[in-house]
């Protein structure tokens, strides 16, 4: 317990759209060294990038289930594109969409943060706050590698290879 | 002309003005090539152009969005490979090129996971493969018709400075000689006649 409350205000606060101030690496080293193995190898398992369908669950029950919702809705969007239909969104907004590819991925990824919000809100130096706190980093991670420069590059290096070679 | 060996011989004269004659048939269909050549190889150009300006406006309308596919979590490269460039023979102007038809696609199975927006890359990528495919088979088009058109230029150059003059020139330099061949003759006659008419008279 001690270390838990150790590493949680040892950490920095993470606020939705801003730099993280800490990396995955740091985080897990400081995690590795404060937590149980047990602790930990849960911790590890813990990925806002995949739900169940490769067994590594968070282990909190609200944020898996709201991983496999977004999974799902993300599911039904590409069938009712392919089937040409209106798709029937469980979990994610209908604005969604209407939104283009980045607003889209910034809305699935604000409702995971403001999720994990309320699943941590009353769990005050527990080990759900640890996960809460990775996944959110993770969250902070992706959004913050999101680059215009970068995602152009990208797109030349896949079209046309020859541009990659002169970067 | 220079250092070619002109025959003065009648069966020489026929045989440059028939040369003569066929350079003349075929100088303007020569030029007609070379027209037709040009207006096709302008004709690419122009298309050619007109493809970079939808790529283009692939790339600006996806301009607001292009910031995600720096997402950290998915390698887009991994999504999407050209198998095969798919053409057709073709003569255009009058040269066998290859014409774009369509691209086969490699597009690995995108599971649950991926993100959404690997779908509406996949999309604009696909667009943008099969635009620049187009562009390469014109450029290589344009290749072999430039080709040509040199081959072609060569011809109406050789014809309008070489074969075309010499032709002329050897036709009215046999007729003089002939002419001056003719005269001569026909002055020793007179001059043998002449002799042998004040040796009788004598």
């Amino acid at each position: 317990m001690s270390n838990l409350v150790y590493l949680m205000c040892s950490l920095p606060a993470l606020t939705f759209g801003q730099n993280p101030t800490i990396t995955l690496d740091e985080f897990n080293k400081d995690a590795k060294s404060q937590l149980s193995t047990k602790h930990f190898k849960k911790l590890e398992a813990a990925d806002i990038r995949k739900s169940d369908s490769n067994g590594t669950k968070s282990g909190l029950k609200s944020i898996d289930e709201l991983l496999d919702d977004v999974r799902q809705d993300c599911s039904e969007i590409r069938n009712a594109k392919a089937q040409s239909r209106t798709p029937n969104l469980n979990r994610l907004p209908k604005a969604v969409l209407g939104a283009n590819p980045l607003e889209r991925e910034k809305m699935i990824m604000q409702l995971q943060w403001d999720e994990l919000e309320s699943a941590g809100a009353n769990e005050t130096f527990t080990f759900t706050e640890v996960v809460v706190y990775k996944l959110k980093l993770q969250i902070l991670n992706r959004l913050h590698s999101f680059d215009e420069e970068r995602g152009a590059q990208v797109l030349a290096s896949v079209v046309n290879p020859a541009k990659k070679e002169e970067a | 002309m220079a250092g070619v060996k002109i025959k003065y011989t009648k069966t020489e004269r026929a045989k440059q003005k028939k040369i003569l004659k066929v350079s003349q048939r075929m100088l303007p269909l020569f030029e007609a090539m070379e027209k037709s050549l040009m207006a096709t190889v302008n004709a690419i150009t122009e298309r050619i152009d007109e493809i970079r300006q939808v790529i283009d406006a692939n790339t600006q309308k996806a301009k607001p969005w292009l910031a995600v596919m720096s997402d950290a979590y998915v390698d887009v490269n991994a999504f999407i490979k050209v198998n095969k460039v798919n053409t057709k023979a073709v003569d255009v102007a009058g040269v066998r090129v290859q014409q774009y038809e369509s691209v086969d696609f490699h597009v690995m199975p995108i599971d649950d996971d991926t993100p959404l927006w690997v779908d509406d890359a996949i999309e604009l990528m696909q667009e943008q493969l099969q635009l620049l495919a187009e562009i390469k088979c014109l450029e290589e088009q344009i290749v072999l018709l430039e080709e040509e058109l040199l081959d072609v230029r060569a011809r109406v150059k050789l014809f309008e400075n070489r074969r075309i003059p010499n032709a002329k020139m050897a036709i009215r330099k046999i007729g003089q000689k002939l002419q001056d061949d003719e005269r001569l003759t026909i002055a020793t006659a007179k001059v043998v006649k002449t002799g042998k008419q004040e040796e009788v008279l004598v």
